[in-house]
């Protein structure tokens, strides 16, 4: 019994399919847009075109309604007679819940697309609008921006310098694109501005300089306007001033600068406040005070 | 004896009496601990071979000190090595955990349960309980009558927390906090599930959090300690459960990783200060003497371990220059005693070490713990509670605000909680102004704030009586893994291979980043 109904749903889907598919509409199948870019993320990569355990796969609509070994995994209309929502919606620690092997399981609102799309009759076509309920789409990824360039090819060079500098040259993350940390933490008194000078020549790999409590002046802060990827800059506890923040703020992509407990003032953080990159300035213990835009985010303020 | 041979295996340096060896056996033919000592020296080097031909190489050489780089280089299995890089840019650099050890209620803190007001002295439903095993401490009681919270709640800030009385300051930054209502544990008793929160098992012997920060992230300072301790004078001494270092400990990660424990007053590390007659440059000269020994002995056995003694000599040395300044308050601005208050400059009241932890914190150490003890509170819970939160609220308030000042609670992440909660029911005598509550796994309440967490939140939610989880539940595993992710780690790739296993604080149970609280 089963089967032939499978048959028959599985011969309405194409026809319903065939029929749309020569229909135009601007709004997209609920199936297409929110159901398959689910079943790809989390269940593809063991029901798919490599493996298929059980029998199952689940990387295209006429596969999915097939289903797998033990019969089909969808009853249209009714979730709680569908293999594939039991095994989804099963306890964590069950051993047949879906996705295994401790892989992370599927969203509520994940859960409730599918829910929704058995409810609704399981058809390929039936358009996003049809459905009431629907939880909001997940917001598409930004795409990765590089940051920096890949320092890996100057790794030797790198090291050498940063050990001879008594400074730490720190990968953002394994994204190799994502730029170094310049660290200062352990030996704060050894970084002045000569240490910045020398690492001028490696300036696109650095994005963030820790340098808090460091001998670094003006003129380093000078030469740390020239940084072009960098992003983010710490100088609690320096003796930057004016003069220092003037250059610093020709620095493009800047986001991030804390000037805690140092000698500046409003006229001084003038220009990084101008700066439109600038999404983050720390002043407390200065004896600059507003915080207004077009910072866009208020340091100090609670 | 033959002296080749003596000369060859005295493997004798600075230490006496650690474990014996293959080679303390009596009656064990040479060839065979020759053998042993092949096979030893020929693990280790493979190990060390394939790991500087990894992707560490220069993470390693950059993000470590010398001694602590020798230690990861001669980690044993490559498989398992860490890199000391996160697996993508983290939103936290350091996390600060007040612990609060005993498990505070969530009824007269975060989880409000206003329906309950009109439920006094009521039986709980059965229908609530639903068959769970109670402790042996209320199992026998005749009735298990609810009892609602003494204290009142109030909405504040933008956030529209429903903050209890008890805590005024946290009232005014709870913007900050994203409070997590859903938390459940496997445990039912303090042991093993304080072990569970600390060290994500409920068996000692495993890292804690700060343990695996310190092997997959290594230092941020290499003159201090990566992971710090400091356990609180408590304002009073009710049901109090016992904290040991196994709740900080290193477990089979090496021992380098474990915290190290601050202690209060004129001497916050034992043993880091010379004795009289030894002064910086001899004790300097010695340790570069037993350095020397124990890298001969390196080269002849290859155990990791020997690098990790190593690494410990260095750090205490260079503790001797780095403590003394952190200690030293006296470059605190008059403002910080406002707002950590007056018992912030008493060594080891919890004040104090919230305003250490901001001073650890500033430094680059990477995870502080604090722990206050008292909150089991069986019976006479309205006041003891009472007599923990105005210890604790206006420091922990303090130190959110001064992190946020400072521009370090971007990167640090700050997290409130204990080990479980308490019942609804109230344990012995119920009466409108004293109760107890006995321990419930299955739901409890934490907050966490800043280092990428999405402040002005509440996440989860429980049923009228905080009995069971309603929506969004939160294990402890799951906890870690966001924690871990917020320090550009994938729980699911930092790992160590032990007893066969590759072991990860998530364990072998599935565990998810909770998506819904970051930023």
């Amino acid at each position: 019994m089963a089967f032939s109904h499978n048959v028959k749903f599985f011969l309405a889907a194409l026809l319903t399919a065939t029929s749309a598919s020569t229909a135009f509409s601007a709004e997209p199948a609920l199936f297409e847009a929110r159901v398959a870019p689910i079943l790809e993320e989390h269940c593809v990569e063991c029901h798919g075109p490599e493996k298929h355990k059980g029998k199952l796969r689940l990387d295209s609509f006429e596969a999915l309604i097939v289903g797998g070994e033990s019969d089909e995994v969808v009853t249209a209309g009714d979730p709680k007679a569908s293999e594939l929502f039991r095994r989804i919606t099963l306890p964590e620690t069950d051993e047949d819940v879906m996705p295994s092997d401790g892989k992370p399981h599927l969203s509520s609102n994940e859960i409730k697309v599918i829910e929704l799309w058995i409810a609704g009759g399981a058809s390929p076509t039936k358009r996003v609008g049809e459905f009431a309920g629907l939880p909001p789409p997940k917001a598409p990824k930004p795409p990765y921006v590089p940051l920096t360039p890949d320092w890996r090819p100057h790794a030797a060079e790198l090291t050498a310098l940063a050990n001879s500098l008594h400074v730490r040259l720190v990968p953002r993350s394994r994204i190799a694109t994502d730029g170094l940390v310049l660290r200062t933490a352990s030996a704060p008194g050894r970084c002045d501005d000569a240490v910045l000078a020398k690492l001028a020549r490696f300036a696109p790999f650095i994005a963030e300089a820790e340098l808090a409590r460091t001998k670094v002046t003006d003129e380093g802060v000078a030469i740390l306007g020239t940084f072009e990827n960098l992003v983010s800059v710490d100088l609690t506890r320096t003796k930057v001033t004016a003069k220092g923040l003037a250059a610093l703020a020709q620095s493009k992509k800047l986001q991030s600068v804390n000037l805690t407990n140092t000698a500046v003032d409003d006229a001084a953080v003038a220009p990084l406040r101008a700066a439109h990159s600038i999404k983050r300035l720390w002043l407390f213990g200065t004896k600059a005070t507003a915080f207004e835009a077009p910072v866009t985010a208020v340091a100090g303020e609670l | 004896m033959n002296p080749s041979f003596h000369d060859q295996h005295d493997f004798c340096s600075d230490h006496g009496g650690e474990h014996p060896t293959v080679w303390d056996l009596p009656h064990v033919p040479l060839a065979l601990k020759k053998e042993w000592l092949e096979l030893e020296t020929r693990r280790h080097f493979l190990g060390r071979g394939a790991k500087a031909l990894g992707w560490a190489g220069l993470a390693t050489i950059l993000g470590r000190s010398a001694p602590q780089l020798l230690a990861n280089a001669a980690a044993p299995e490559p498989g398992a090595m860490p890199t000391f890089v996160p697996h993508y840019a983290p939103k936290a650099k350091r996390a600060i955990y007040l612990f609060m050890a005993g498990a505070p209620s969530q009824f007269e803190t975060w989880d409000y349960k206003p329906a309950l007001a009109d439920m006094f002295d009521k039986d709980l439903p059965e229908s609530v309980r639903g068959g769970q095993v109670l402790t042996g401490m209320t199992a026998s009681q005749a009735r298990l009558p609810i009892a609602p919270s003494m204290y009142k709640f109030a909405q504040q800030g933008k956030a529209g927390h429903w903050v209890s009385e008890l805590f005024p300051y946290t009232a005014k930054i709870s913007d900050e906090l994203c409070v997590i209502k859903s938390l459940h544990t496997d445990a039912i008793n303090h042991e093993p599930a304080i072990l569970q929160i600390t060290t994500g098992n409920m068996f000692p012997g495993r890292p804690s959090i700060g343990a695996w920060l310190s092997y997959g992230l290594g230092a941020v300072n290499e003159e201090l300690p990566t992971f710090v301790v400091m356990t609180s004078k408590m304002p009073i001494r009710a049901n109090v459960q016992a904290l040991s270092n196994r709740l900080w400990s290193s477990g089979f990660l090496s021992p380098e990783h474990a915290a190290v424990a601050l202690r209060a007053g004129s001497d916050p590390v034992l043993y880091i200060n010379n004795p009289k007659g030894v002064d910086g440059d001899l004790r300097r000269a010695m340790i570069n003497g037993v350095t020397d020994l124990n890298r001969q002995l390196f080269e002849r056995v290859g155990d990791p371990e020997i690098n990790a003694r190593i690494a410990q000599y260095e750090m205490a040395f260079r503790m001797q220059t780095s403590v003394p300044e952190l200690t030293d308050f006296s470059d605190e601005p008059a403002a910080t005693w406002d707002l950590y208050g007056p018992k912030a400059k008493e060594p080891g009241t919890f004040a104090y070490n919230c305003l250490m932890a901001r001073r650890l914190a500033e430094r680059g150490v990477r995870f502080t713990q604090v722990f206050l003890r008292s909150w089991d509170n069986h019976n006479n819970l309205p006041n003891n509670i009472k007599a923990l939160a105005e210890d604790s609220d206006q420091p922990t308030a303090g130190l959110i605000t001064d992190l946020k000042q400072r521009g370090l609670l971007d990167d640090t992440v700050v997290i409130w909680g204990g080990e479980f909660g308490r019942t609804v029911y109230s344990q012995g005598t119920l009466r409108p102004d004293n109760y107890g509550r006995d321990h419930h796994p299955r739901c409890f309440s934490m907050w966490m704030a800043g280092g990428g967490v999405k402040p002005g939140i509440s996440f989860g939610e429980t049923d009228d009586f905080s009995y069971n989880i309603t929506r969004d539940p939160v294990h402890i595993r799951d906890l870690h893994a966001t924690v871990m992710h917020l320090f550009g780690i994938d729980h699911n790739k930092l790992t160590f291979k032990f007893q066969g296993l590759d072991q990860k604080l998530t364990g072998v149970l599935p565990a998810k980043v909770i998506d819904g609280i970051l930023a």
